[in-house]
């Protein structure tokens, strides 16, 4: 066995790895500095149970008005043989009239495994890619694979990719709305650097079977409501820029040993589960360990990381916790205490504090200044 | 976001306590304003699900749709609102401001929407949108207060847009202008979080009450978004019941259920909003605030007898881009005016431009009062003053300033050292050429501040015109003007 | 609660029931599903008391509810009507949407669902027992259960298998055929043309204004003349393949995959 995954697989415990899909891998790019959360998530821990056992729970969750919008969305536009996408996809995408080949790869026969669809994806695809024109069009529920750190990541997206032209698009189902042309930027976005998890995955698969890269097209086609109806409007999204920051961030992943070496070496997340399925890993103990690798918390986190809440418990008193902007405005000084100690002159500055401490007694004296006598 | 702003922060940090970011109010406040909690309905571009709205903190009106994915109740949801919304715009063009002068009317006052935070202003944005093109007649026909809500709203959030406006406000927004908190300023956009920092309950400090305030149990979101363990366990059977309810009784209680649900919810942020409204009050006004609320109600008045001639514009969808790229640049100008402003009301805005070098305060130490300049065709009254100061001064000469405590004079730098300033002046001296009235010129040893002119005259941005249009933006516009058209009232809305 | 009054009865309710959601909505932030089944369903019990309670309380002589009108056709009935109309597989979405356009009736989407299981199970119990059966689609290449694809047992197989291209047939000819049937209507019948519409929004160059059934019956017919040869041999090839393979239940219900492999691996 290779020994990271090895000492990977002894660091997440007892329990199987968390599995990982788009959105996921995706969150993997938000926060790449960070070296707790690589670890984690290259071992595959359940971030939000073990932020749960450190009594930080994390309020992720998703509304049921949210999912059971999305899926009728989906549906709406897959619908008798995708009849609305096929139209945008003319409309849009100049795709000719005799291709409307459309292939359901969401269960083979009744198994709905995830290594049987993986196969049959593959096997469909590499049929599209290697024949004629004829060959397939639109596959529905593809399922794809990533691997992440020695495991194989099963992605199932709920998307189609459609083959146009010699190459492979993967086209995105989203249900928020486009009103007047314009959309969420952050939804917009968070559904781009998905999109490039899916399209880095068919590119695996392709590659696998011979196929260059350029077989699956970096515009990936964002399909989302128009204004307020529930007619579907088609977007080109081009995902190169989230796929390079991608392809980093998973290489990362792989290259941990230098963080592990520096590591004790029976270090573990494992949250020693009963038989009842009830942690009983004692949470001081849990926290000793989770501390001994170094968080890079930032208040973005709070929105996309399980250990958000801990992290920034334990980043109290730091500049970094009151945002990036506030850090680098007091010159990058680590500490709460020490910026004020320079303010007020009660600390001597450190070798290279010297501008900012002079700014900062300015402003602290302007300050001073102006609010003496005001309540 | 500068050093002053990140220093507060770190005093806010340690004292647990928010620190003030300025020594006066520069939002106006309005006697009634109209406090505004909307909800909407997760997943959904544009439904509203619930809202809360008054102008008396006692007496909120609340106005909940039984089922949001319904069009008609939808509309039957605005039209309610929209009898709320209008009755307090039409109240407030009842009376005419005597005091004006000059020729132009100008309503007395003006209304004034407070929403608890950014996303209630983009609620208003997309209300607005989805009710401005309806029609009372046609096909899927509304209530006619329908689109004039929506005319009412989209001017409500194009507004907002304009710093110094105080037509369309966020709360979040207008207590971070004023309050720095020892948290991050994502964290800010909660707003029961923020007046925990400001405003901690009982003997809390800043942290705890927003610790407190971060659980969505104890304290629900400011919204338009819901919680979705609420959306999950509560309201979702909530609307459910409502939608199985078999008669009439069952329905009515269903719908008290419901009510009562999302008025938990709600109730919390509509207190929050009104307790952030007399914290507000409590600071005085700053200087130039009143000067701004008249520019709102110019706009205002404007607009209400525009739309009450049927002369008022039409609001496209989009702007073209012509017309996008000059109102940009009319609101870089007024950012400036505003900035400009308020440092002359408020010596800890001014502070900013201090420490960036664009003004500076200092003692006089050397003045000539009586020195006329006899290059021009007409002797004038030019003084110099000296201005000894330890800011990092950052101005060439020839740059205006004005000094807030003479705000009829100008300034103007002739030279700049390590160590002191010379400013020559004019106006502001009375009417003598030969000597300057009492106390109009700075003598040595006043302590005097120096900043940005408010009114510099910056010329507007050229721009082509709109057959002129680059095609990278697009070319020109089609020729057609644009009017609202049936096929805007059929968009389908589903 | 013999011991209390109803109306404190009804408060005591409240309080629990708030409390309970409290409860259960702490349990759901947190993950626990454990504890938040548990409270679901104590709380849902709570609710059904506090319903019972307010009924008591109310102690109104409320109207009778009126009986629910029952549907003359069984639902069986209501999807052969429906897919007979059609004429081509279709997913339950579709086949609602057509029953409500063109029949009296509500076609309930709950009971949908069941039904297939419940066609099969009959057919086993007494095979050609009934005159039709309502099964799934069979798609062509491995001849098991498409999915979410109605057919009527009475189609030659040639009908009942789909390949790739059969979706986007099928739509065409479901199109022709609901403009055919719209065409028969009156001009106020208003749900059928809406339908119509809808198909033909996806139809090129049907989606503009002022198009009448027959002309998108003619378009839909002139995409159809592009798919239809090579759909046709796709299909044709497959219910050969079935009629040598599958018998009995399995030519109606479908192939399972394991079933499938035995097969071949004995060819």
């Amino acid at each position: 066995m290779d020994p990271l995954v090895d000492r990977l697989d002894r660091i997440r415990g007892t329990v199987a790895p968390r599995n990982h899909n788009a959105r996921t891998i995706a969150a993997l790019t938000s926060n790449p500095g960070c070296g707790r959360r690589g670890l984690m998530d290259a071992a595959g821990v359940n971030k939000g149970a073990v932020a749960g056992q450190l009594g930080f729970p994390a309020g992720f969750g998703q509304s049921r008005f949210a999912i059971a919008r999305g899926n009728a969305f989906e549906a709406q536009v897959k619908a008798d043989g995708a009849a609305e996408l096929l139209q945008l996809l003319r409309d849009r995408l100049g795709l000719a009239i005799p291709e409307v080949a459309y292939d359901d790869l969401s269960n083979v026969g009744g198994n709905a495994s995830r290594e049987v669809r993986y196969a049959r994806t593959k096997a469909l695809l590499a049929r599209a890619a290697s024949e004629r024109d004829d060959a397939g069009t639109l596959f529905d529920h593809p399922m794809l694979r990533l691997e992440i750190a020695g495991y194989y990541a099963y992605l199932e997206p709920d998307l189609i990719a459609f083959r146009a032209g010699g190459k492979f698009h993967v086209v995105e189902i989203k249900s928020f709305a486009v009103i007047d042309g314009q959309a969420d930027p952050g939804k917009t976005a968070a559904a781009a650097t998905q999109s490039a998890v899916y399209v880095m995955a068919m590119r695996e698969l392709l590659a696998e079977l011979g196929h260059p890269p350029e077989s699956v097209s970096h515009d990936v086609v964002l399909v989302c409501p128009e204004n307020f109806a529930n007619r579907p409007t088609a977007t080109l999204v081009d995902v190169r820029k989230q796929l390079t920051v991608l392809r980093r961030q998973l290489s990362r992943l792989t290259r941990l040993e230098s963080i592990l070496d520096a590591l004790p070496a029976g270090l573990s997340f494992d949250l020693a589960y009963d038989s009842d399925q009830q942690a009983t890993r004692p949470a001081d103990e849990l926290r000793k360990a989770v501390s001994t690798i170094d968080a890079r918390y930032s208040p973005d986190c709070l929105g996309t990381c399980e250990m958000a809440f801990f992290c920034r418990d334990e980043s109290a008193g730091s500049t970094s916790a009151l945002g990036r902007s506030v850090r680098d405005d007091l010159g990058g000084v680590e500490s709460i205490g020490t910026v004020l100690g320079l303010a007020r002159g009660t600390l001597t500055p450190g070798a290279g504090q010297e501008e900012i401490a002079g700014l900062l007694r300015f402003a602290h004296k302007l300050r001073t200044e102006c609010l003496d006598g005001i309540g | 976001m500068s050093i002053l702003t990140a220093l507060a922060r770190a005093e806010a940090v340690e004292s647990g306590r928010a620190q003030p970011l300025t020594t006066v109010r520069h939002t106006h406040v309005a006697e009634r304003p109209l406090v505004l909690v909307p909800l909407s309905l997760a997943g959904e571009a544009a439904a509203p699900l619930a809202a809360i709205v008054g102008t008396d903190p006692g007496e909120p009106r609340l106005l909940v749709v039984a089922n949001p994915r319904d069009r008609t109740q939808r509309f039957d949801f605005v039209a309610e609102l929209a009898r709320v919304v209008l009755s307090y715009v039409d109240g407030c063009a009842r009376s005419v401001d005597t005091g004006a002068g000059g020729t132009k009317l100008r309503y007395a006052e003006a209304p004034q929407v407070i929403v608890p935070n950014r996303g209630g202003v983009e609620f208003v944005r997309l209300l607005g949108r989805s009710t401005r093109f309806r029609r009372p007649f046609g096909p899927y026909p509304v209530h006619r207060t329908v689109p004039i809500l929506g005319q009412w709203l989209t001017f409500l959030r194009e507004r907002a847009d304009h710093p110094g406006s105080s037509m369309l406000l966020a709360m979040t927004s207008v207590l971070s202008e004023h309050w720095a908190t020892g948290q991050s300023g994502l964290e800010d956009a909660n707003l029961a979080a923020l007046l925990g920092w400001i405003d901690p309950p009982g003997d809390l400090d800043g942290a705890g009450a927003a610790a407190l305030a971060e659980d969505p149990l104890r304290s629900p979101p400011a919204g338009p978004s819901t919680d979705p363990t609420f959306d999950n366990e509560i309201l979702a059977p909530a609307l459910a019941a409502v939608a199985r309810s078999i008669d009439d009784f069952a329905r009515e209680r269903a719908l008290a259920a419901l009510t009562a649900a999302v008025a938990d919810q709600m109730r919390p942020t509509w207190d929050l909003t009104w307790q952030a409204v007399r914290l507000l009050r409590t600071r005085p006004a700053g200087a130039s605030v009143e000067t701004r609320w008249a520019m709102d109600r110019d706009v205002f008045t404007m607009y209400h007898m525009a739309l009450a001639e049927g002369t008022a514009l039409p609001q496209p969808r989009r702007d073209s881009a012509v017309a996008a790229a000059g109102r940009l640049d009319r609101l870089e100008r007024e950012q400036a005016r505003y900035d400009a402003q308020r440092a002359l009301d408020d010596p800890l805005v001014m502070a900013e431009f201090r420490l960036s070098g664009e003004a500076f305060t200092g003692t006089v130490v050397a003045a000539s009062p009586n020195r006329v300049d006899t290059s021009g065709k007409k002797a004038a009254l030019r003084p110099h003053i000296t201005v000894q100061t330890d800011d990092p001064v950052r101005l060439e000469p020839g740059a205006h300033l004005v000094s807030p405590a003479r705000l009829a004079q100008q300034a103007t730098v002739v030279s700049v050292s390590s160590v002191d300033v010379v400013l020559e002046l004019s106006k502001g001296m009375g009417r003598s050429t030969k000597q300057p009235a009492p106390g109009s010129v700075p003598e040595v040893g006043d302590r005097v501040t120096y900043g940005p002119v408010t009114d510099a005259y910056q010329p507007p941005g050229r721009f082509p015109s709109r057959d002129d249009t680059p095609w990278t933006h697009g070319g020109p516009p089609p020729v057609i003007e644009y009017h609202a058209s049936d096929n805007d009232a059929v968009e389908d809305w589903s | 609660m013999p011991f209390v009054s109803e109306p404190i009865h009804i408060e005591l309710l409240e309080r629990r029931i708030d409390r309970l959601r409290g409860e259960l909505r702490r349990a759901a932030t947190t993950g626990d599903r454990t504890m938040a089944r548990a409270l679901r369903a104590e709380l849902r019990q709570a609710e059904h008391a506090w319903d019972d309670a307010l009924a008591d309380l109310e102690d109104q002589a409320r109207p009778a509810p009126q009986p629910v009108h029952k549907p003359m056709l069984s639902i069986r009935e209501q999807v052969h009507h429906a897919l007979t109309l059609l004429t081509v597989p279709a997913a339950p979405k579709l086949i609602i949407a057509v029953h409500d356009a063109f029949f009296p009736g509500e076609l309930v989407a709950a009971r949908l669902t069941s039904l297939r299981r419940d066609e099969e199970r009959s057919f086993r119990v007494q095979p050609f027992g009934r005159p039709y059966y309502l099964c799934p689609a069979l798609t062509a290449d491995l001849l098991s259960p498409a999915r979410g694809l109605l057919a009527l047992s009475t189609w030659p197989l040639e009908i009942r298998v789909v390949g790739p291209l059969s979706a986007r047939v099928d739509f065409l000819i479901g199109a022709i055929k609901v403009a055919q049937r719209v065409a028969q209507l009156p001009e106020d019948a208003h749900d059928a043309q809406r339908l119509l519409w809808r198909f033909a929004a996806s139809i090129p160059g049907a989606g503009s204004a002022g198009i009448t059934p027959s002309s998108v019956a003619e378009l839909a017919q002139a995409e159809l003349d592009v798919h239809l040869e090579a759909d046709t041999a796709d299909r044709t090839a497959a219910a050969s393949r079935a009629q040598e393979r599958l018998d009995g239940s399995e030519a109606l219900f479908g192939a399972r995959l394991q079933r499938l492999r035995r097969t071949a691996s004995t060819t």
